[in-house]
């Protein structure tokens, strides 16, 4: 960009921050009135986007803490010291988000849209409980000098902060980690991404700023009541605004609040009387001209606003040269012996209900070993690597990774623990680059990457899977082969000790099944540990030492791959009765 | 009895729970609408019946049979003009519904505006039927009683249709995977938007029925959205006997919370026992759409 | 602090293009050829239901009948009044906007005040800061004579809740002391700001006139079932039974009552049996129930004031705060008129200092605040007549105990 250019557009920028900062000083108590009212949707519009937006869970519970908010000001206004009352309101919020937030564990989609509605009310009623019964009044008075003035400069700050906030946590492999849930998040949790806690980090971050809004909003109402604070039209009016100026980029929802603030002001002083009819019109109207409507939005807006370019990520820019492994190889901390085999299945079972999908499964894997598990549809293969990977908890039975206990750890424990998988159906994330996909795996293994690390260590995948040249394509976008391989690339960023491969070699044609076998003979040779389930028996024959044969959820035979092809148990397993 | 002053009214609030959701059950297990603007309907059959009652006498029982025609028809129009292109164009049924959420929100405002142009904002109530009868010792109205046996009637009718007829399989194949359906020949598009229209009929038939006892305004549809959301949830989407237990049940709870605990509890207690169905059981206390 | 009066140095773009869509026509400098009277009521929301009975009705008479006059007599000339109008939605933040709009885009002479306490309180500090005269008629709380103090614009016209339960129990005393019904109360109130106050004070009020309370019992607003509540308070057996309550649920208690045959010697209901629609819904039924409320319904200014409300609005006045909001703006109209120009400051002055003549009789208020409010008013042959503070004149005997319920 040329200096020239520069210039003009800091000064431009300057001018207009400073009429922005100045406008009290020159505009009449009603813009002012809509600046304020500007102000406040942002924060809240810029908020509900920093937990909403990349995670995907349309979040319905902005009234909630905004009413919590403004009922803590009420309530400590005469007691404490402005500055504190809002650390208080903060306080508040964050604790009540910390706990509903838990919620997220159990919901999802359309599930928690609805918790988020009801959480308003709920609170309400408890809020209304606690007046009647232990304060004994139910409003509350808020007396203050704080003038229209002193009230639009605590939200610009708000603005400002809520910005660099969303801002920070964008560039930061936490705002990665969330678009990575987002897109997919049994394959975030299976890249060493505690998903629970980076959901909750955001949703409380986000829950503070909307608490500390309302309190800022509530000594201009001078009386506060369960109904005045909790008022479940801005919930619904946050969503539209955020999702009109795009929810996934820093100034989206700036975007998306102004032109809808202001036109509620046209319509409110037009139409009194059709207020009503003409604003769910509009509200129709906006849903339904979205082409994809509002998930496809997140989408889009992913692509290519603000959102990818935006987000360059820190730990992409510092490239510094590092001779760093790829994989393998660093023992981690605290982790067992290096005797003795590298993954100990003891009587590992799992059962549906009445469905025993995988019955008293036990084997040992050496370092070093490939391992091919096979068997006809349905005999509990993938169910098996899902109880391996942490994916699903055995009913019974243990499991030993390096000598430790992994049975009841949770997926991202054992990603992080050197166990990587690829799965049966691909799971990239769409949304994603291909470079991201895989940032979002070497970003959260055990060993503390830095920054620069990480950039050579993704470049290294990339070329060793060949791709390359698709580092800033997304995913989405990728050929079904290059998606698996993304996949794999993926896997080998946890630095792992042990892959687990779900028929990764399906649907090759003969010369990439070549390449295929030819990689995961690399990846043998330089270590790695692999247990493959697949049906291509050419690559079991060519690449696995040992082989294990499961058949309706037990294993019926191991040994190497010509011991169990020939065996006659197997044969009638694949083929039936008669033809052995 | 404490036990039967409890019981017996608690289940005839729990009827006209039950009468309200059983509508919304239909809409959202089957056509998967979320209908925020439910309420709304409720409240416009209610100004409806009002309107014939105080202007032609005509007599609740009788309009639902004027009013149920119309609602289905305009709730069909409505999902034909407005709903189906959510459904069209959703890649994920995930992302249909939460559309189906925004724009209906917006469907609530145009109802909620027209209502307010004709009748204003103010209060408005008749009696009809407020004849006591004891049963069992506990004093009921007349007309909550027939609400609640419609809510009865309705609801078996509902679910005779559903599981004894051609068409109602059909309605809950749909319900319980639409592609599938749409694979076995069934005509998705077209008994998707039947059931959304049925639906939109039966809470039309619950808004006449509980306008004979209570008072209402225009903006008071959101109220009944949320207990009938309360309702289909916890008897599990789509699942019309699960409604219809579920309502009975609420109306038992909260009559025995106001009694034995504390009549300033039974709001937050109904909420609390929704979000806790919720988080526990996501799918309703009888599972989804196996009617 | 900074006066409303800035003057535009800057503006930024996007807000002048949008004031030009938004700003209605400022009115002309200059000669003035009418009074500008701008009020921003629930139109939508919750507050409608009240807003539409009490107070929009009554503003369009008032205009109606000023304008029919020929206006408000300013000098020597008559100036007819010109309304702006907007919806607050029953928000509090739409409330206090829409005050800054009519203040400083519509720049009307006077404001009229919203519905309801909430909004009330909510525009009070912007109506003060701007200069306006607060008929805060429709705002009940005990805060008021704070409040009047604070604001000296504001004037307070239905009293305090404490008041309310006062003149309740001392009637009730009285009655207690004729023989007419015996020492025990059964309550229950809303838990609202309003039910809670006027309960608290009950509590205390009634305990000093040697009554006891053998039910007291708060419910959440909107439920939607009373009865459990109504057979408990019934099983507390008591001569009176009192409810501060609103109005879906005044006529839920008395509805659920008549069902259960439910006939205590005294059935006192809360806001909304001073409505035309109680007397609609029950009918003959309504026949001694008591409530908040009441008027001199004998009045002959109160006669010709009901019947000109009908004539213009097509509905009743409720008999409470409905004649009240109209003589408030009688009163705004004389200050007005008394001043002579359009002086804001001297007219919310001459409000709370001088005399003036209403439709409810003379009026002067005291440090900001009406004296002469009824408080409990009941319904006999189909009209709700005023009934206590005993004091004030026009008050009937009240009709004890209440016909059963047929």
């Amino acid at each position: 960009m040329k200096r020239e250019t520069r210039i003009v557009i800091w000064s431009i920028g300057l001018a207009a921050a400073s009429a922005v900062i100045a406008f009290p000083f020159y505009a009449n108590g009603y813009y002012l009135a809509l600046g304020i009212s500007i102000l406040y949707f942002t924060v809240l519009a810029t908020a509900w986007a920093i937990f909403s937006g990349p995670t995907r869970y349309i979040s319905l519970a902005t009234a909630a803490f905004f009413g919590i908010g403004a009922y803590t000001a009420a309530v400590t206004a005469e007691t404490l010291p402005w500055p504190l009352v809002l650390l208080a309101a903060a306080g508040v919020g964050a604790v009540v988000a910390a706990i509903t937030g838990l919620s997220t564990l159990r919901l999802s989609g359309i599930y928690f849209v609805i918790f988020s509605f009801g959480l308003a009310e709920f609170i309400r009623q408890l809020v209304i409980w606690y007046e009647v019964n232990v304060h004994k009044s139910v409003g509350r008075y808020l007396f203050s000098d704080v003038t229209q003035d002193v009230l639009y400069w605590q939200l610009l700050g708000l603005v400002v902060l809520v910005l660099s906030a969303a801002w920070l946590l964008k560039r930061s492999r936490y705002g990665l980690a969330l678009r990575a849930i987002g897109a997919d998040e049994t394959a975030a949790r299976h890249s060493g991404i505690d998903a629970t806690v980076v959901k909750l980090l955001a949703f409380v971050l986000s829950a503070v700023f909307m608490s500390v809004t309302g309190a800022a909003m509530a000594p201009r109402w001078t009386y506060i009541d369960p109904a005045i604070a909790f008022n479940p039209m801005i919930s619904f009016q946050v969503v539209i605004m955020a999702l009109l100026g795009g929810a996934n980029s820093l100034f989206g929802p700036l975007l998306g609040v102004i032109p809808l603030v202001l036109l509620f002001e046209v319509l409110t002083a037009a139409l009194p009387n059709h207020f009503s009819i003409v604003l769910g019109a509009i509200f129709v109207f906006i849903v339904m001209a979205l082409p994809q409507g509002v998930m496809g939005i997140l989408e889009d807006w992913w692509r290519w606003v603000g959102g990818d370019r935006a987000a360059p990520v820190a730990v992409f820019r510092r490239a510094r040269s590092h001779g760093a492994t790829l994989f393998c190889g660093r023992p981690k901390v605290g982790i067992g012996a290096d005797t003795g085999p590298l993954l100990a299945v003891d009587a590992v079972s799992k059962s549906f209900g009445g469905l025993r999908a995988v019955e008293k499964v036990s084997f040992k894997v050496g370092r070093g070993q490939i391992i091919g598990i096979i068997g006809p549809n349905g005999s509990g293969k993938t169910t098996l690597l899902n109880v391996l990977s942490g994916a699903l908890a055995p009913s019974s039975g243990t499991i030993r990774f390096a000598g430790t206990l992994i049975n009841s750890l949770p997926a991202h424990r054992i990603a992080r623990l050197g166990l990587a998988r690829t799965f049966q159906l691909v799971r990239v994330m769409p949304g994603l680059t291909a470079a991201e996909n895989v940032a979002a795996a070497a970003l959260f293994r055990a060993t503390s990457t830095k920054a620069g690390e990480a950039h050579e260590t993704i470049q290294k995948l990339l070329a060793l899977v060949g791709l390359g040249a698709a580092r800033e394509t997304p995913a989405g976008e990728l050929t079904y082969i290059d998606q698996k391989r993304l996949e794999l690339a993926r896997a080998l960023a946890l630095e792992p000790r042990l892959v687990l491969l779900d028929e990764w070699l399906a649907g090759l044609n003969p010369s990439e099944l070549e390449t295929g076998i030819a990689l995961i003979a690399q990846l043998r040779d330089s270590g790695l540990t692999i247990i493959m389930v697949e049906h291509v028996m050419d690559a079991i024959r060519a690449l696995c030492g040992h082989c294990i044969v499961m058949n309706s959820g037990g294993v019926i035979a191991e040994g190497s791959p010509e011991q169990v092809l020939a065996d006659p148990k197997v044969v009638t397993a694949y083929l039936g009765d008669g033809d052995a | 009895m404490l036990l039967f002053d409890i019981l017996l009214p608690g289940l005839v609030l729990g009827g006209m729970y039950a009468l309200i959701a059983l509508g919304l059950t239909l809409q959202y297990g089957v056509a998967r609408i979320m209908n925020l603007s439910y309420g709304e309907s409720l409240v416009a059959a209610a100004f409806g019946a009002l309107s014939l009652y105080s202007g032609l006498h005509l007599s609740p029982l009788a309009a639902l049979l004027l009013a149920v025609p119309i609602a289905v028809l305009l709730n069909w129009l409505l999902y034909r003009l407005l709903l189906e292109r959510l459904a069209r164009r959703g890649k994920d049924s995930g992302g249909q519904e939460i559309d189906s959420i925004l724009v209906t929100f917006g469907v609530l405002f145009v109802i909620q505006g027209i209502m307010l142009v004709a009748f204003g904002g103010q209060y408005y109530s008749y009696s009809y039927l407020s004849i006591p009868v004891v049963i069992l010792g506990s004093t009921l109205a007349v007309n909550r009683l027939a609400a609640l046996a419609f809510a009865a009637v309705i609801g078996v009718a509902v679910y005779l249709a559903l599981t004894r007829t051609r068409i109602g399989t059909a309605v809950r194949a749909i319900a319980v995977d639409a592609n599938a359906a749409r694979l076995v020949g069934i005509d998705v598009r077209a008994l998707a938007g039947l059931a959304f229209a049925f639906g939109g009929g039966l809470v039309a038939a619950g808004g006449v029925l509980v306008s004979m006892f209570l008072t209402f305004n225009a903006s008071m549809g959101v109220i009944f959205t949320m207990k009938a959301l309360v309702v289909v949830i916890m008897g599990g989407v789509g699942n019309v006997m699960g409604a219809l237990v579920a309502g009975l049940l609420l109306g038992v709870v909260e009559t025995a919370v106001a009694r034995l605990v504390d009549p300033g509890l039974t709001l937050a207690a109904t909420y609390a026992l929704f979000l806790a169905v919720l988080l526990i059981r996501p799918t309703g206390l009888f599972g989804r759409a196996s009617s | 602090m900074f006066s409303a009066n800035r003057r535009k140095l800057l503006r930024m773009a996007s807000a002048t293009a949008m004031a030009v869509a938004l700003g209605t026509a400022a009115s002309s400098a200059g000669a003035q050829d009418k009074i500008r009277i701008g009020y921003a009521i629930s139109k939508t929301g919750p507050y409608a239901g009240g807003a539409s009975i009490t107070t929009l009705p009554n503003y369009q008479l008032w205009v109606k009948d000023v304008n029919a006059a020929g206006g408000v007599k300013l000098g020597d000339k008559r100036l007819p009044i010109e309304v702006v109008e907007y919806d607050d939605r029953s928000s509090s933040e739409e409330a206090v906007k829409a005050i800054e709009r009519l203040a400083n885009q519509d720049k009307v002479d006077f404001i009229l005040p919203p519905w309801g306490t909430g909004l009330n309180l909510a525009v009070g500090p912007t109506l003060n800061r701007l200069g306006y005269p607060h008929l805060a008629v429709t705002s009940v709380t005990d805060k008021a004579p704070e409040l009047a103090k604070r604001w000296s614009n504001a004037t307070f016209w239905l009293g305090t809740s404490t008041q309310i339960s006062n003149a309740l129990a001392e009637l009730l005393g009285k009655l207690k002391s004729e023989g007419k019904i015996g020492g025990s109360i059964a309550m229950v109130s809303v838990a609202d700001q309003f039910g809670i106050e006027l309960a608290a004070a009950g509590r205390e009020a009634f305990k000093k006139a040697g009554f006891t309370l053998a039910y007291d019992k708060t419910y959440p607003l909107g439920s939607q079932d009373i009865q459990p509540l109504m057979k408990d308070a019934m099983a507390a057996g008591a001569d009176t039974f009192i409810a501060f309550s609103y109005p879906p649920d005044t006529l839920a208690l008395t509805e659920q009552a008549q069902l259960l045959k439910f006939n205590p010697k005294i059935f006192y209901v809360g806001v909304g049996t001073a409505f035309p629609l109680f007397k609609d819904k029950f009918a003959a039924n309504s026949d001694g129930v008591m409530g908040i409320g009441g008027w001199n319904a004998d009045s002959p200014l109160l006669k010709d004031y009901l019947a000109r409300h009908k004539a213009a609005t097509g509905q009743e006045p409720d008999r409470w705060a409905s004649s009240i909001t109209y003589a408030s703006l009688q009163v705004l109209q004389q200050a007005i008129e008394k001043v002579g120009k359009v002086d804001r400051a001297a007219v919310a002055n001459e409000i709370r200092s001088g005399t003036f003549d209403t439709i409810i009789g003379k009026v002067k208020l005291k440090d900001g605040l009406l004296q002469e409010v009824w408080s409990v008013g009941q319904w006999q042959n189909g009209e709700f007549y005023g009934l206590a503070p005993t004091s004030l004149p026009g008050a009937r005997a009240s009709v004890v105990p209440k016909p059963q319920w047929q």
